[in-house]
């Protein structure tokens, strides 16, 4: 234990003293290290998990409660046993822990088609994901019992197969001899396609009705394809039925897809949908600092700052932009500035610019955010509740694109130039006077410019 | 394949394998019992991919052959059957001919081929067990493993083979039940598997007294070969749990109890424990022990029993149902309760190598 730890768990073992009876905290607890603190979560480590599985069972209460008297508010409690052989009567401390059981088999998960590098911990947690990110963990924990089938849509690049595989590892670590199932729905039509040329359906059947969690990729490419959607839905029913965890991604929400039977859209909408969305910058940051980090680059804060507000739209490119970056570093030893950053993602910076703000994404969140139709951004009406909104829309096309006075003007039902000239001073000037407009307009452009 | 069968024979065989077949299954042949007929004798196999059993019965067989026939159906008509006599007649698109006295009918079947073939078992080492003991060590712990399946490690029986002892253990982290059973184990045999809960269960059925039950392990499955019959079961992965660690070194009060009284009357008494207040207080004074339940809102129960004590006087509270699991399961007539205090576990013992740890509830003042 670290001295950080083992100041803090001497602050709670004085808690929880009281808490159990001198033999328990003799039995239980004087093996028990703390080897991490955080604000959420205390690591515990154990000699075997027969520990684990018995305090969990008997002493939590005191426990949480001695972490409350000792801390002042609760934590999320998690134990780490150091495997050891089951005949030793003393409790011999450390040789592995079991965390690196989910890192230490890459070969044997990968010959399911799974990247040994997409699992939980890899996966960095923002606003963006968090309910997509609870959801795996839940069904992986429990698969078959929360969320069935759960459905994870999102954009490019965004992790739906980082999670997705994330709950294969996982299931898979915890118990060897699960049949997880992780393919592209392509994979699947073309095999199903050879099952029928090659008569062997049975088989096919067999492999894919007999799994405990299948996981499919991009299922937006069964649209238009009836037959694999037909197979498809016998085998959906087979393990749902059988209570067998069913694990979909797709770059759409399932009522989007078009050309999917209805039948097949209302099961993906059956258990828990969840959306991934392009992360915000504070998310970009810390994705660029974990991946740095993992792959020991060091880089200038202002570098990892520069990325994570340049490229804002998916994952991939920001992680690729962060490899090139850092390759280009340790090869040339040159100095990285500005220009030189900009000069080697010049291709990646011109994509970025090519999906940056539109008068119409503007009018949207303008709209979304103050209640009103999308249509009354461009109609003629005059009431204050209307205008209003359509003049903070003018302000912020203005500030926000390159887009000309005229150009706006079009955009806004016609309008002129110079309506949309003294809508700007109009809203700038009610800025400086009220502080509710000004945050409204900071809290509609920080939400865009993510 | 052709062959002919008394009910009474080919209903037992199908009674000892019916078991094991799981009723929501994804595969259909997984529904189905296996049949091969040679020799005078037919077997019976059936699966669910974890746990596999194989019977047989006496019959006279006309024709050699095999095939899967539907079990669950199978054995609804077989048992309804009017005479004695059974005749089976299986054609080669596996359609089978049942006839009995004037009744007919005909069942579809699949292939034999496809049906799961149980794992084979060549060059395993075996080791012999009485029946008798097994039986009873898996009733006297049984009870006691985890059905929670995020630990699964717990959800099966270990069986600890070592120094000559086969140590049987369940526990699910409230409890834990523990019974040894002297055995020659020669060195290289000496192993610690888990045994799933299904094959428990299954044993236990069908385990009867007399007779030694053959036991092989290899690669990861383990095989019980006893009467006409083979079981056979996939092995749980994982480290079994360090459950020396549970079991409290010395007691500091021993209670001497009437097994059958003293359950009788925690029986009675939880009546009046409910779900919110799902625990038994026990008063020990000088020989004698008040039990009491008490549901706020609904009412309370109190019974007074003598037993042999003579310790201090003190309290401690149990789930009444992980205290009288163990008494219902065992025969002896004397119990021997060890505690140490109202927050330590309690040790159930009895003259034989036997244990059973229980953690106390808390009694709110």
């Amino acid at each position: 234990m670290d001295d950080k730890c083992t100041q803090l768990w001497q602050k709670l073992s004085a808690a929880l003293k009281p808490q159990v009876s001198a033999d328990t905290f003799k039995r239980w607890f004087s093996a028990v290290e703390l080897v991490g603190a955080t604000d959420e979560t205390l690591s515990f480590r154990v000699p075997n998990n027969i520990y684990q599985y018995w305090i969990e069972s008997n002493h939590m209460t005191a426990l949480q409660a001695a972490v409350l008297s000792a801390f002042g508010e609760p934590r999320d409690i998690k134990f780490i046993c150091s495997e050891s052989a089951v005949e030793d009567m003393e409790p011999i401390g450390v040789s592995k822990e079991s965390d690196s059981r989910r890192d230490r088999k890459p070969t044997s998960n990968s010959s399911f088609g799974l990247n040994p590098r997409n699992t939980f911990e890899s996966f960095v947690v923002g606003p963006n994901n968090e309910i997509a990110h609870a959801a795996s963990l839940a069904v992986a924990q429990a698969p078959a019992r929360t969320y069935n089938p759960l459905f994870i849509y999102g954009g490019v690049g965004l992790g739906k197969t980082h999670l997705m595989q994330a709950i294969g590892q996982y299931v898979l670590a915890k118990r060897k001899n699960t049949r997880v199932i992780y393919l592209s729905s392509e994979v699947f039509i073309n095999e199903f396609i050879d099952a029928i040329q090659h008569n062997t359906l049975v088989k096919f059947r067999k492999r894919y009705r007999q799994a405990d969690l299948l996981c499919i990729d991009d299922i937006q490419f069964l649209a238009g394809k009836e037959r694999s959607q037909e197979e498809f839905f016998h085998t959906f029913n087979t393990l749902f039925d059988g209570h067998k965890q069913i694990v979909l991604s797709c770059d759409r929400p399932a009522s989007e897809i078009a050309n999917l039977e209805q039948r097949l859209v209302s099961r993906f909408e059956w258990g828990l949908t969840a959306e991934l969305q392009p992360p915000a910058i504070e998310t970009r940051l810390a994705i660029l600092r974990k991946k740095a980090l993992g792959m020991q680059i060091k880089l200038s804060d202002e570098v990892f700052e520069f990325l994570a507000s340049r490229i804002r739209s998916n994952v991939r490119r920001l992680e690729g932009a962060l490899m090139r970056v850092a390759s280009f570093a340790s090869l040339s030893g040159k100095q990285l500035t500005q220009e030189v950053i900009e000069r080697l993602l010049k291709d990646i910076l011109q994509e970025e610019a090519r999906t940056s703000i539109t008068i119409e994404q503007i009018q949207r969140k303008v709209a979304e955010h103050f209640d009103v139709r999308l249509a009354d951004m461009t109609s003629k009406r005059r009431p204050a509740s209307i205008a209003f909104p359509r003049q903070v829309a003018m302000y912020l096309a203005r500030e926000l694109t390159k887009s000309s006075l005229n150009e706006i003007g079009d955009a806004f039902g016609g309008r002129d130039h110079g309506t949309v000239l003294h809508a700007y001073k109009l809203v700038k000037k009610r800025m400086k006077e009220q502080d509710s407009v000004r945050q409204t307009i900071s809290f509609i452009d920080s939400s865009l410019q993510r | 394949m052709k062959f002919s069968a008394t009910k009474e024979k080919l209903l037992e065989g199908l009674q000892q394998v019916q078991n094991v077949v799981s009723t929501r299954t994804t595969l259909p042949i997984l529904s189905n019992v296996l049949l091969q007929a040679s020799d005078g004798t037919v077997h019976l196999t059936t699966t669910d991919l974890d746990v596999g059993v194989r019977g047989s019965f006496e019959a006279n067989v006309e024709k050699e052959g095999a095939t899967t026939l539907p079990a669950r159906r199978l054995f609804n008509i077989v048992r309804e059957l009017p005479a004695s006599e059974i005749r089976i007649d299986v054609d080669g698109k596996n359609a089978a001919s049942i006839r009995s006295g004037q009744s007919f009918f005909k069942i579809l079947g699949l292939p034999e081929e496809e049906f799961p073939p149980l794992p084979k078992f060549e060059d395993a080492k075996v080791v012999p067990i009485r029946q008798k003991d097994l039986r009873d060590g898996l009733r006297k712990t049984s009870y006691a493993i985890s059905t929670d399946e995020t630990r699964y490690v717990l959800n099966g029986l270990l069986f600890s083979m070592k120094e000559n002892k086969l140590a049987l253990v369940a526990t699910d982290g409230r409890r834990l039940a523990m019974v040894d059973i002297e055995l020659e184990i020669p060195r290289s045999q000496e192993a610690d598997i888990i045994v799933p809960t299904k094959a428990v269960t299954e044993l236990q059925r069908l385990l009867i007294e007399d007779g030694d039950v053959k036991v092989s392990v290899a690669s990861g499955q383990i095989a019980f070969d006893f009467n006409k019959t083979l079981l056979v079961s996939k092995l749980i992965e994982g480290n079994y749990p360090n459950y020396k660690q549970v079991i409290p070194a010395e007691a500091k009060e021993r209670v001497t109890l009437e097994r059958e009284t003293f359950l009788n009357s925690l029986r009675r008494v939880s009546l009046l424990a409910s779900e919110k207040s799902n625990s038994i207080k026990l008063n020990f004074s000088k020989n004698n022990i008040d039990i009491t339940a008490n549901t706020p809102e609904v009412g309370e129960a109190k019974e007074s029993l003598p037993v042999q004590y003579k310790g201090r006087d003190f309290s401690i509270a149990f789930n009444p149902e992980f205290l009288m699991a163990p008494l219902r399961n065992l025969t002896e007539d004397e119990v021997f309760l060890d505690l140490i205090d109202e927050m330590s576990p309690g040790v159930l013992k009895i003259q034989t190598p036997f244990l059973y740890v229980l953690m106390p509830m808390r009694i709110s003042s």
